[in-house]
């Protein structure tokens, strides 16, 4: 496995995105600018922000996230503020500002709604708002949210849309995990047995039934998108950032590593900087891909499951086209569940 | 432009500067293009990069939007730059052995470490003292019979008092199984003389979800009011030094770690609750 290193940004990474096709991919970073990429051979097909004159963040781009048609773009940054982008062109077709930072994005699966989380500071409550999107015309938007979810108790720090978009699933800084309905804004189900530390990462899986968070409690866990039961927990002994379902493969991808201050102070052969191959079923490791230089910020896997991304501190992004010996494997024999290729 | 012209850096720098740099060319032999390229490095120099490549056109059916999607200009910091990977932003990675296996990674380690122990052996040419063959002397196949030999000739070297048939057979250092080096004190299965007690020789507590931040001297003073603490320590990461949430305390007598364990275990220290046991002997290495 050859590793496609992309080196368009100089500061660590934040979120990384593929499209619905996956072929391409989508990284937002600390330097203010969102790159997209071609994933088959890494060519630049161009940058969000950075051309002289025009429009871009003004300051760390927290977040990142495609329409399923990839032509529009979200995107939310420290500089208060939430974009969006025509995705042929690197065009801004519109922005919207707060009063604090643009921590998540996420659109609905009809990509005819988008939700922004906004930071808890200042005073300010941390808000989850709902845009219904003019698909039509792209510079026409509607500055007023269909929908505003201000969360009292602990603030949300990672939201996406559940099956069918009637509801938000959000994860928050105490580890809670709830559901919001769109329509009402009200909560509907909270399950706040399961992390102990912030959650930082939140992705659904292939057929979106149940998700999969990622916890600085050092552990992963999958989640029925209905009942919002604990199905499955991936306990490591780093604190994770990131974490996602591979498609195709009974795999889930972790990535961690500790606090950016304790680096210098770790030997990169603890293993901290390396993604993780846990299996789904059985909740046991069985691969590590190692490579970058500093903590994985995020991961992303391939919509149809034949890649996965990473993007870490360092400021790279490594993305991993799977080898045959990847579908093949079965690291289990015979207990292994037949899986369809 | 004429004025930077007439500041002359370097003899050997090119006169001409900017502009007027030779196109890019492109010859193919025998399926192998060599690519001559001319840039200016930042010194104002042109520099001349050559590069052969071997193309083969790989085929790939993709759907209609990402085939269009191929062919959109680049925006951006990228606008008006050819299509193709740049090879500023973009660099291929050295090939990683990628395994998916039920098997932690430490055990893959260890294996290949024994791989190229063994392979390092195999390399040099080793010369058993006894029989000639290619192995060491501590493995000969044939040592039993030699060795009786050699009794017989009244060598008197083997002959050493005190060690018995196995020691007396090897070479100094050599230990009892498999040729492993095993240190003079730990020789003939009977235990050595040390300098220094063993540590199981005073009552010892073994405290788990310990505080992270705990040091040793903190364990000492949590310990200290139950009588003489031998040895407080905290256990610690090799590499990172970072604490594991365990320590161990060594109480000089036996009631003194009674007491503690019954008092400590369950006590809240530092927001986590400690659970006191007593130490157990660690089974012997493999």
């Amino acid at each position: 496995m050859k590793p496609i290193i992309l080196q368009g940004h100089e500061r660590s990474l934040t979120q990384i995105v593929f499209n619905a096709e996956g072929d391409l991919l989508f990284t937002a970073s600390k330097d203010h600018i969102i790159n997209v990429w071609f994933t088959s051979n890494g060519e630049r097909l161009g940058t969000f922000g950075g051309a002289v004159g025009g429009a871009k963040h003004n300051g760390t781009v927290w977040t990142v996230a495609c329409d399923s048609e990839s032509k529009y773009l979200m995107s939310g940054g420290a500089d208060n503020t939430m974009r969006m982008w025509e995705v042929n062109t690197g065009k801004c077709l519109k922005v919207w500002e707060y009063e604090t930072a643009v921590k998540r994005v996420a659109w609905s699966e009809d990509d005819e709604l988008v939700l922004g989380i906004t930071e808890q500071r200042q005073g300010q409550p941390s808000i989850i708002r709902v845009y219904a999107l003019n698909r039509e015309d792209g510079a026409s938007q509607s500055d007023e949210p269909i929908q505003t979810i201000t969360l009292t108790g602990s603030k949300a720090t990672v939201a996406l849309f559940a099956p069918l978009s009637d509801n938000i699933l959000v994860g928050h800084e105490s580890g809670k995990v709830s559901k919001y309905s769109v329509k009402t804004g009200e909560e509907v189900l909270v399950n706040e047995d399961g992390h102990r530390g912030e959650i930082t990462d939140i992705q659904l899986s292939p057929d979106g039934t149940y998700f999969i968070t990622s916890s600085k409690d050092k552990t992963a866990r999958i989640w029925d998108s209905e009942t919002l039961d604990e199905m499955k927990v991936y306990a490591t002994e780093t604190p994770l950032n990131s974490a996602c379902i591979a498609p195709l493969r009974p795999y889930v991808i972790l990535g961690g590593g500790q606090d950016a201050m304790a680096v210098t102070t770790t030997s990169q052969r603890a293993g901290k900087f390396e993604s993780r191959f846990w299996h789904k079923l059985f909740e046991e490791e069985v691969g590590r891909v190692r490579g970058h230089f500093g903590p994985i910020n995020t991961l992303a896997v391939h919509p149809q499951g034949k890649a996965y991304a990473s993007g870490a501190e360092d400021g790279f992004v490594r993305v991993h086209w799977f080898d045959e010996s990847y579908f093949r494997s079965r690291p289990f024999g015979d207990l292994e569940p037949e899986v369809e290729v | 432009m004429s004025a930077i012209k007439t500041i002359k850096e370097d003899w050997a720098a090119d006169e001409e500067l900017g502009d007027d740099l030779p196109p890019t060319t492109e010859t193919t032999v025998d399926g192998i293009t060599t690519i001559v390229s001319w840039k200016l490095n930042n010194l104002d120099q042109k520099v001349k990069v050559t590069r052969r490549v071997r193309r083969r056109l790989q085929t790939q059916l993709v759907s209609h939007t990402v085939a269009e999607r191929k062919h959109l200009p680049k925006f951006g910091l990228d606008k008006g730059k050819p299509s193709g990977p740049d090879r500023t932003t973009t660099i291929i990675g050295e090939n990683l052995h990628f395994k998916i296996s039920a098997t932690t990674n430490k055990a893959v380690e260890v294996e290949q470490k024994e791989d190229i122990a063994a392979r390092a052996t195999g390399g040099k040419t080793v010369v058993c003292r006894k029989c000639k063959g290619n192995h060491f002397t501590a493995k000969c196949p044939f040592k039993d019979q030699l060795a009786a030999i050699d009794n017989v000739d009244g060598d008197g070297m083997d002959e050493e008092p005190g060690l018995d048939k196995a020691g007396g057979l090897q070479a100094k250092g050599m230990g009892g199984v498999g040729g492993k080096y095993v240190p003079p004190g730990q020789r003939g299965g009977g235990a050595g003389e040390s300098m220094y007690r063993p540590r199981d020789e005073y009552p010892t507590l073994r405290i788990t979800s310990l505080s992270y931040d705990a040091e040793d001297e903190d364990l000492e003073a949590l310990f200290a009011p139950f009588g003489h603490v031998m040895r407080a320590n905290v256990v610690r990461d090799r590499e990172t030094r970072e604490s594991r949430g365990l320590g161990f305390v060594s109480f000089e007598r036996k009631q003194d770690a009674e007491k503690a364990m019954a008092k400590m275990n369950g006590f809240g220290y530092d927001s986590l609750i400690l659970s006191v046991s007593w130490s157990m002997p660690r089974e012997p290495r493999p």
